[in-house]
């Protein structure tokens, strides 16, 4: 991605029939609730997901990404590659924070580690 | 390597036995990736596996990475990828840090969803998951089932959920034509699955679970036709409408992820050269992670042996002339693989008109999943007579697949020039009924036929993979290529043996004019 269009919405924010739908199911976010963000001025797929937890839940936005990135191309009237993907980050699997901190430096390599 | 699946299981095999010392992290408990979920016989050629049952294919791929030194780590999920190609994995109760020269990533890719009016209920799930509850773990996802999306992965689950005793509603696809090879789709039909095609799915309505499904048509530029909706008496909406790879590590590697349409729709992937290698130096990936080509398993094999070759070369394990000659060989066999009308070049080609060589397209194989019969007349192994038992290839598609050729001992059956090409019978070979072809033909589109041996009767021999198993000296009814009923069959023999691999052929007794017609038996009492 190489810049973000960042114009104003052509009209204001109209409710529409399906808003209640939900996009993101991990951590239940609708359709509206997106369509709302876009018109309230963010329009990267990170700037959403910082904004409404979507794709912030059990599997990291590998189902619901592409899904809300459509509504905020859409609403935004943009394309969907000029919106970024959501940043890879780890852990990129759940995991038990004491297990997360449970770190084990590879003996063979470091054996002063841990 | 990270993903024990198809292409980091090829990889890790390719790389350990030029010397190299290969960890493999796979977050599931059992190796294999998706492999171990497919129970049925692959397409390709001999030396590609064809024939050969998906777990079957796994487990060889794991008895050489075994017999080869290979070190996997199951229950073992990769959590991030840092500067210096050093991973984070999680094992039991401890992050471990790991380094490696090289790393592959074949993570792999996950179901596309795509949000519908009560696509949250308990019953809605992506076809991809039906198939590990019932393959896997022996749990029928549901009794009536609707299946979204008629491409390969499609066709291929609800060919097995009708196995595993479930009802199958319906297939649709907002396409206009089914999307996955015909072959699979006629097994389907056969036992009266209707195809709805230009048909997309509105809502998925019931009282805290999947009820009912309303369905509605639409025109060739997916717009809705109002005043098309109908309701469908379901407990389960599969969903078959694409894969999507897991870039997560990738893009927390720093590696360039991007959409991309050069699949034929947009889709998020990896970007890789030739080898495989990411932007990244010494980070790889493969397979369905990195998604290329339309193959699946067959074709993540063979980008793991592409990966692992490039790497052996580069640290000096083989030569580069040997390297290059690996690479060529498996870049060649992708190629004849991806080649045909269901190559990605050719996807979303909307209205192909003839095949590679030059019959006209079963529009019927493409509208409702079966060849009507008024079309057989194209295609010359499909509609020649012969005198005795002859084999009829109902096979009218370009895809790459051949093994109809190689398992004919009497050289009856040619496929001459590229693997895509559509087989020939050579009538001046003598057939002997053996029915190998039948058995091992993975689109299950040869049957054997005689008209000539019974007065006024034909026998029909047909590849039956239901349990259980009809017997001999059984009356049923005989289906057509839709699936509906044509005369009364008597089974006259069901054969099965080791060379068939759990195929079945089933002959039947059906009256002499009905011997072009029925394609498929249903046992009396409802039983299929």
């Amino acid at each position: 991605m190489s810049k973000i269009i960042r114009t104003a919405a052509k009209e204001p924010f109209k409710p529409e029939p399906d808003d209640d739908l939900i996009i993101c199911r991990c951590e239940e976010v609708t359709k509206g609730e997106i369509r709302r963000a876009v018109h309230g001025g963010f329009r990267t797929t990170n700037e959403v997901k910082r904004w409404l937890r979507c794709g912030m839940g059990l599997c990291q936005g590998q189902t619901c990404q592409r899904n809300f990135q459509n509504i905020i191309a859409k609403e935004a009237g943009i394309s969907v590659k000029d919106l970024g993907m959501i940043s890879g980050r780890s852990p990129a699997r759940p995991v038990m924070i004491d297990v997360f901190a449970n770190e084990v430096i590879d003996a063979e390599k470091d054996p002063e580690g841990k | 390597m990270i993903g024990a699946g198809p292409a980091g299981l090829s990889a890790a095999v390719e790389a350990a036995e030029a010397g190299m010392r290969v960890a493999v992290f796979d977050e599931n408990a059992g190796p294999g990736g998706q492999l171990f979920k497919q129970i049925h016989k692959f397409f390709g050629s001999r030396d590609q596996n064809a024939m050969i049952r998906g777990f079957q294919i796994g487990r060889n791929l794991l008895a050489r990475a075994e017999a080869a030194g290979v070190e996997v780590f199951l229950n073992a999920p990769v959590m991030g990828i840092y500067k210096n190609h050093e991973v984070l994995v999680k094992i039991e109760d401890e992050s471990v840090h790991f380094k490696g020269d090289n790393i592959i990533i074949a993570a792999g890719a996950a179901e596309v969803m795509v949000p519908f009016c009560g696509w949250d209920l308990p019953g809605v799930m992506g076809a991809g998951a039906a198939q590990t509850l019932m393959n896997r773990h022996g749990v029928l996802p549901g009794r009536k089932v609707l299946l979204v999306g008629s491409g390969n992965v499609g066709l291929i689950v609800g060919l097995q959920l009708l196995q595993a005793g479930c009802e199958l509603v319906a297939v649709l696809d907002a396409a206009p034509r089914v999307g996955g090879y015909g072959v699979h789709a006629a097994k389907i039909a056969r036992t009266g699955v209707p195809f709805l095609t230009s048909t997309t799915i509105l809502e998925a309505k019931g009282d805290g679970k999947v009820e009912k499904a309303v369905i509605r048509k639409v025109d060739s530029r997916f717009q809705v036709i109002p005043g098309t909706e109908r309701e469908l008496d379901v407990d389960t909406i599969l969903m078959a409408v694409g894969l999507s790879p897991m870039t997560q590590l990738a893009s927390c590697a720093g590696c360039d992820v991007e959409y991309s349409d050069q699949t034929g729709r947009l889709s998020c992937i990896t970007v890789t050269d030739e080898f495989c290698e990411t932007t990244v130096a010494g980070i790889y990936c493969c397979g369905d992670f990195r998604m290329e080509t339309a193959e699946g398993a067959s074709s993540a094999i063979l980008q793991g042996q592409i990966a692992a070759s490039h790497i052996a070369e580069q640290a000096g394990y083989i030569t580069g002339e040997e390297c290059g000659a690996r690479i060529a060989k498996c870049q060649e066999t992708l190629r004849q693989m991806s080649g045909g009308m269901f190559s990605v070049k050719n996807k979303g080609r909307v209205d192909p008109t003839e095949t590679d060589e030059g019959y006209p397209i079963s529009r019927s194989l493409l509208e409702r999943g079966y060849i009507a019969e008024e079309e057989l007349q194209n295609y010359p192994a499909a509609s020649y007579e012969a005198e005795g038992v002859h084999p009829v290839i109902e096979c009218v598609q370009n895809i790459p697949c051949n093994p109809c050729r190689d398992m004919c001992a009497r050289k009856c059956i040619l496929v001459n020039g590229d693997i895509t090409n559509i087989p020939l019978v050579d009538q001046t070979k003598k057939c002997v009924g053996c029915g190998l072809c039948v058995a091992n033909c993975p689109g299950q589109s040869i049957f054997l036929i005689d008209k000539t041996s019974i007065p006024d009767y034909a026998a029909v021999s047909i590849p039956y993979e239901f349990l259980p198993l009809p017997e001999e000296g059984q009356k049923g009814t005989g289906l057509d290529r839709s699936g509906a009923p044509v005369c009364d069959a008597l089974v006259m023999s069901v054969k099965t043996s080791p060379a068939m691999d759990k195929t079945a052929v089933l002959t039947m007794k059906v009256p002499l004019k009905y011997a072009d017609s029925v394609r498929f038996f249903k046992a009396e009492g409802g039983a299929e």
